[in-house]
């Protein structure tokens, strides 16, 4: 419920710093009308930006996959050794 | 492969920073430039700067309410 509450005042200090920016007129009004759908235009774009930059730098760790290859086969011997049949090849 | 995973990923930053270059100039330096610029050409009229954004949130919107509308009569259908 907590962030739930963060959220929504960081929404309408966002609403009532636009609403602000209309009365003031620094910036000519048909520019502040638009800004709203930018800001949302961006942060999806951000989101966009941070998982394909995830995706680039995921690591793979050949190793510790050949590792984890050998646990598994030593596994399987040892529960075929036991009498439980583990059977996926 | 993280060949792949690699390409993927280098599509969909370049998308995003092409999508966010294109619409900074379209919205914000646009409006600045005078009217019979060689630049215009380049760019939609200013009223598809909003349509767009805004049907693409409303087809996001709906396919969403229609997944979720799908799984919940799945999983109703497998209960009875």
């Amino acid at each position: 419920m907590k962030h739930v509450l963060k959220l929504l005042s960081l929404l309408v200090v966002i609403s009532a710093l636009w609403i602000g920016l209309l009365q003031a007129s620094i910036i000519p009004q048909s520019h502040t009308w638009l800004l709203p759908i930018y800001f949302i235009v961006s942060l999806g774009c951000y989101g966009l930006l941070m998982v394909g930059v995830g995706l680039m730098r995921f690591p793979t760790c050949p190793e510790e996959a050949l590792l984890l290859q050998q646990d598994i086969a030593e596994a399987k011997d040892f529960l075929k050794q036991k009498g439980v049949d583990v059977g996926s090849d | 492969m993280e060949l792949a995973d690699r390409a993927v990923g280098f599509l969909l930053t370049f998308t995003s920073l092409s999508i966010f270059t294109y619409y900074t100039f379209w919205v914000i330096i646009l409006p600045f430039v005078d009217s019979d610029n060689f630049i215009h050409n380049y760019f939609l009229p200013q009223e598809y700067a909003i349509l767009i954004p805004v049907c693409a949130g409303v087809v996001l919107l709906s396919l969403l309410c229609i997944f979720i509308g799908l799984v919940l009569l799945k999983s109703k259908k497998k209960k009875a």
